[in-house]
C-alpha cells in the first residue's frame, strides 16, 4: 500500500516522465543538419555586428527578488488561513508580527525607490538647422 | 512672378552663373552652370519675392551627346510660382554643385542621380549609392551600361 | 477535424503510422516566414485577412526564421535583397519549404527582359517547391500553391534522405 506521499512521488515521477518523452521523442525524430551559415546570429538577413548576448536592465533582476521574497510570505499565510479559527487570538497576533516585520521591509524598499521601473531615457529629435522663412511661423520644436 | 521676370533677376544678380534658358516651353527652364549651383538656389530659396522653398523633383538625365545633366523642379508655397532649372556636366567631368544644404529632400535625390548616372555632387554630406548594390558595376541609366553577366555569383540576364 | 472523425465509429483505436502523423502535424502547421517584397505582398496579405484566411491552414507569420518552416517569397526580387534571402534561408531550421509567389520571384516577371538590378528568378538562389503563377496571383491561387505544399509534405518519409 502506498502513503500520501507515495502517491504525490508517482505524481511527480509521471510529470517527469511526460516531459523527458516527449523531449526525447522530438530528438529521435527531428532532423539535425548544422551548418555555419545556419549557426549565424539573426539579423534581419545582414551581416551580423557582434553577438547575440545583451545585456538586461538590473531592473528585472530587482522585481523577481522582491517578488519571491513576498511569494514565500503569500506561501506561509496560507496554511495558518486555514487553522486560523481554532488557534484563536495567539495565532492572529504572532502573525501578525510576522507580518509587520515583513512590512518593515516593503516600506524600505517602497521609499528607497526599488518599486520603480527604470524606463530608458527617451531620446528627443532636434532639428539640425533653423529654417528661415518669410512671413511664415518657426515650426515648433518637437 | 512670371519666368521671364525670374530670368532677367537671376542674370542681373549672377551673370555667367545663369546660361541658356527657354522660356516658351512648356515648363519654361533656365540653365545654370554646374559649380555655382549652390550660391543661385540659395539665392532662390532665400530671396522674399522668389522663396523657392519646395523642390518637388531632381532629376539627373543623361543626354545622348556626352553630357550629364540634372534637372531641378523648384515650386514656392507663398508666391504659387514655379520654375525648372537645368545644370549640364559633361561625361568626363561628372561634377555639380550639390544644393542639399538648401533644401533637404535633395540629399536623396542627389544620391540616386549618383547612383543612376555617375554624376558627383559636391559638398554632399554623405554621397553613396542608394539604390543598387554597394559594388555594383557600373551606373544603369546611362545610355552606354551594359548590364552585367554575374553579380556576387548570380546570373543577372534573363 | 478531417481525419480523426472516421475513426472513431468504430472503436477507440486510432492507427497511423509514424510517417503519416508526423507529416499531417507538419503540414498543418506550416509557419510562415513573412517575406513580404512588393506587390505581391499585398496579395498575401490579402490571403491572411478575413475573407480568405490563410491561418485556417495554420500557417501563421513569423517575424523570426527560427520558427518558421515555409518561406514565401512574395515580390520581385533585386540583387540587393537576394544575399539577405540566402541568409535567412540558410537560418531557417530543416525542414523547410519554399513558395514562390508571383511572376517576379518566379522568373524575374515583367522586368525579365531589362531588368538590370532584378534577380530573374529567386530559384537562382534558393531551391523552390511550389510556384505560384500570376501578377499578383489572386488569394486563391496562393491557397491554391499552399495547398499543392502540404500534398509535397504529405508524401515525405523519415526513411527517405531529404535534399535540402
Amino acid at each position: 500500500m502506498l502513503t500520501e506521499f507515495g502517491k504525490v512521488l508517482i505524481f511527480f515521477i509521471l510529470g517527469a516522465v511526460f516531459v523527458a518523452g516527449g523531449l526525447i521523442v522530438s530528438w529521435l525524430l527531428r532532423p539535425h543538419k548544422p551548418y555555419p551559415a545556419k549557426l549565424t546570429s539573426y539579423e534581419c538577413g545582414e551581416e551580423p555586428i557582434g553577438h547575440a548576448w545583451v545585456r538586461f536592465n538590473v531592473r528585472f533582476y530587482v522585481l523577481a527578488l522582491v517578488f519571491l521574497i513576498f511569494e514565500v510570505e503569500i506561501i506561509f499565510l496560507f496554511p495558518w488561513a486555514l487553522v486560523y479559527r481554532e488557534l484563536g487570538l495567539f495565532a492572529f497576533l504572532e502573525m501578525a508580527v510576522f507580518l509587520l516585520i515583513l512590512w518593515v521591509g516593503y516600506a524600505y524598499v517602497w521609499v528607497k525607490g526599488d518599486l520603480n521601473w527604470d524606463k530608458p531615457e527617451p531620446k528627443v529629435p532636434t532639428l539640425s538647422r533653423q529654417f528661415q522663412q518669410t512671413g511664415r511661423p518657426e515650426p515648433a520644436r518637437i | 512672378m512670371t519666368p521671364q521676370e525670374i530670368h532677367d533677376n537671376l542674370k542681373a544678380k549672377f551673370g555667367t552663373a545663369v546660361a541658356d534658358a527657354k522660356l516658351d516651353a512648356l515648363q519654361p527652364w533656365i540653365g545654370l552652370a554646374p559649380d555655382r549651383t549652390l550660391e543661385v538656389c540659395r539665392f532662390l530659396h532665400d530671396e522674399a519675392g522668389f522663396e523657392f522653398d519646395y523642390l518637388s523633383c531632381l532629376s539627373g538625365v543623361d543626354y545622348n551627346d556626352g553630357k550629364l545633366g540634372v534637372v531641378y523642379h523648384l515650386f514656392s508655397m507663398n508666391q504659387k510660382h514655379k520654375i525648372v532649372l537645368k545644370a549640364l556636366c559633361t561625361r568626363e567631368q561628372p561634377h555639380i554643385q550639390s544644393v542639399s544644404q538648401v533644401w533637404g529632400t535633395a540629399n536623396w535625390h542627389e544620391r540616386e542621380a549618383f547612383d543612376m548616372f555617375g554624376i558627383v555632387f559636391d559638398g554632399h554630406p554623405d554621397l553613396r549609392r542608394i539604390l543598387c548594390g554597394d559594388d555594383y558595376p557600373g551606373h544603369p541609366l546611362r545610355k552606354d551600361f551594359k548590364v552585367p553577366e554575374f553579380y556576387n555569383g548570380m546570373k543577372v540576364p534573363y | 477535424m478531417g481525419i480523426l472523425n472516421y475513426k472513431f465509429e468504430k472503436s477507440n483505436i486510432v492507427i497511423a503510422s509514424l510517417d503519416g502523423l508526423l507529416n499531417w502535424a507538419r503540414l498543418s502547421s506550416l509557419y510562415q516566414m513573412q517575406f513580404g517584397l512588393a506587390c505581391c505582398a499585398i496579395e498575401m496579405m490579402a490571403a491572411s485577412a478575413s475573407n480568405f484566411d490563410i491561418m485556417r491552414f495554420g500557417v501563421i507569420p513569423r517575424a523570426t526564421p527560427r520558427q518558421c518552416d515555409v518561406m514565401i517569397v512574395s515580390g520581385t526580387v533585386t540583387l540587393k535583397m537576394a544575399t539577405r534571402i540566402k541568409r535567412l534561408f540558410d537560418q531557417m531550421p530543416e525542414p523547410r519549404y519554399v513558395i514562390s509567389m508571383g511572376s517576379c520571384s518566379n522568373c524575374g516577371g515583367p522586368y525579365w527582359e531589362h531588368g538590370y538590378h532584378v534577380l530573374k528568378g529567386v530559384d537562382r538562389v534558393i531551391p523552390v517547391d511550389v510556384y505560384v503563377p500570376g501578377c499578383p496571383p489572386r488569394p486563391e491561387a496562393l491557397l491554391e500553391g499552399l495547398i499543392k505544399l502540404q500534398e509535397k509534405v504529405r508524401q515525405e518519409s523519415l526513411a527517405k534522405k531529404t535534399v535540402r
